[in-house]
């Protein structure tokens, strides 16, 4: 049947749900995602509490000025939890988007508008990342249980660099050509940046050069409403304007690789 | 006398004409003044060596790729099939016809369901496209150009992979879309099918040089803008 014979009826495939439906699909079929979650997110927690439960570290809150004097195995827990976070949310939606980028373009060639494929990626992205990080967040009550307000706290901090590193996914996807490439510097960004905010492995964890890292204000975020009972909502709002960003370049790059030039005269 | 049909074809416009295709990776010229004209109801092969810009050229006319100059305008809807398929590994082949109807906003899956079974993968439906083999890959490639039956369909080696009997199969979708009235056009490696076309266009240096084919094997040689 031609196309023009159906243009006053609604379509049965509606183009968001469809997009939507396929794009967390696309998300969520990476095996090599699912055993990180299920065997690398409580064994790197068993890890982390074993080496470092029982010492005291000073960690600084910069919004109050005030450092905190906190059980590093807690501490680092959260560490852990953003650093498993930031490689399972960015391997996810780079894998997928990167694999899927030849066959959007082609959705857009034959008639797709890229601004509704645009809104189902992200709100995939969004819906896998808060997944992943209250997953995450669930499983840190094995090793320690904070007060409710301190654990919403965590999975805050949690869901907002899983948005961050969802979206620096999302960016190297349509940057990057090869595989290698995007996971080597999800990984090793994921660990540099995390793992620079803990007292534990950085002496100058408690520096202001920090606060220029992705993590920076989820950790604040976290830490703050853990131990301090604070609730730093400008340094969670850092840390959505990091995703923001990182969001905001990599479609704006996906619309420049999906566009078509294709039109009839 | 030409018959009303044939007067007809002669004074509509062409379906698909290029103008002066140029396109250039670097310092080496691919494409250095296409012409190209395509009417309703033509099926024609583009033919060269490997390497000559073929590809380039279909991709040139499709609009996935940008021509450094020249023009191309194509009247009603266009259908593309890449040489390597295109699918998302992770979906199967009933999601890819979902995915589709979505992007041509078509009113259901009667048109892929029935090109499924006439290039006979009907019963990899379910499938993940990861888990296809080359040549059903090849076929829902082919598919997907085809779902929302288009005026002008440009096929880059359509039917790479097919076994015999599939391949005789595509003849008889190529045939009927041409009986419908479907401008086609078909990058080919294999002389022997040649006479299958209503005109050959040989890439030669950048430049396409036509000639006229029928049944009975005759062929004209004509330059370009035809």
């Amino acid at each position: 049947m031609r196309t023009s014979d159906t243009a006053r009826s609604r379509p049965p495939f509606r183009q968001f749900p469809t997009a939507l439906r396929f794009s967390v699909r696309d998300q969520t079929r990476n095996r090599l995602a699912g055993l990180l979650l299920a065997l690398f997110v409580p064994a790197w927690y068993l890890l982390m509490n074993a080496m470092a439960s029982g010492e005291v570290l000073d960690f600084r809150l910069y919004s109050t000025g005030e450092v905190l004097s906190v059980d590093g195995g807690r501490l680092t827990l959260i560490t852990a939890g953003l650093n498993c976070v930031t490689m399972i949310a960015g391997f996810v939606v780079f894998d997928a988007v990167r694999k899927a980028l030849a066959f959007d373009r082609r959705l857009v060639f034959a008639g797709y508008r890229q601004a509704t494929l645009i809104g189902a990626k992200t709100l995939a992205m969004v819906v896998v990342a808060t997944a992943v990080a209250l997953y995450t967040a669930l499983a840190v009550l094995v090793f320690w249980r904070p007060s409710v307000g301190g654990w919403s706290a965590v999975l805050a901090g949690f869901t907002v660099i899983a948005l961050t590193y969802g979206a620096l996914g999302l960016l190297l996807g349509v940057v990057v050509k090869r595989d290698l490439e995007g996971f080597f510097l999800i990984i090793m960004g994921g660990l540099m940046d995390t793992f620079l905010q803990n007292p534990l492995g950085n002496p100058l964890a408690n520096e202001p050069l920090l606060q220029w890292f992705p993590s920076f204000g989820p950790m604040q975020f976290a830490a703050g409403g853990a131990f301090g009972d604070t609730a730093l909502w400008g340094h969670l709002a850092l840390g959505l304007l990091w995703a923001s960003a990182f969001s905001a370049v990599g479609l704006t790059v996906f619309r420049i690789r999906t566009r078509s030039r294709n039109r009839a005269r | 006398m030409p018959s009303a049909t044939a007067l007809a074809l002669a004074l509509a416009p062409p379906a698909l004409e290029a103008r002066g295709l140029h396109k250039s990776y670097g310092a080496h010229q691919v494409l250095r003044g296409a012409d190209l004209s395509v009417a309703s109801g033509q099926l024609v092969a583009v033919v060269g060596e490997n390497g000559a810009g073929k590809s380039t050229l279909l991709k040139a006319l499709a609009g996935v790729l940008a021509a450094d100059r020249g023009e191309v305008s194509r009247h009603g809807t266009l259908g593309h099939c890449p040489q390597e398929p295109v699918l998302n590994d992770s979906l199967t082949v009933e999601q890819h016809l979902r995915y589709f109807a979505a992007a041509r906003r078509l009113p259901g899956l009667e048109r892929g369901h029935e090109l499924a079974g006439r290039l006979g993968y009907e019963r990899y439906l379910g499938t993940v496209a990861g888990e296809l083999s080359g040549g059903t890959r090849q076929k829902l490639n082919l598919t997907l150009a085809l779902l929302h039956d288009p005026d002008v369909l440009l096929l880059d080696e359509p039917y790479q992979g097919f076994d015999w009997e599939t391949y005789l199969r595509f003849w008889e979708l190529a045939e009927d879309l041409r009986s419908r009235g479907r401008a086609v056009v078909v990058i080919t490696h294999l002389v022997f099918e040649q006479e299958r076309f209503d005109l050959l266009a040989d890439l030669v240096d950048g430049r396409l040089v036509t000639r006229v084919a029928n049944a009975a094997g005759t062929e004209e040689t004509r330059h370009a803008d035809i």
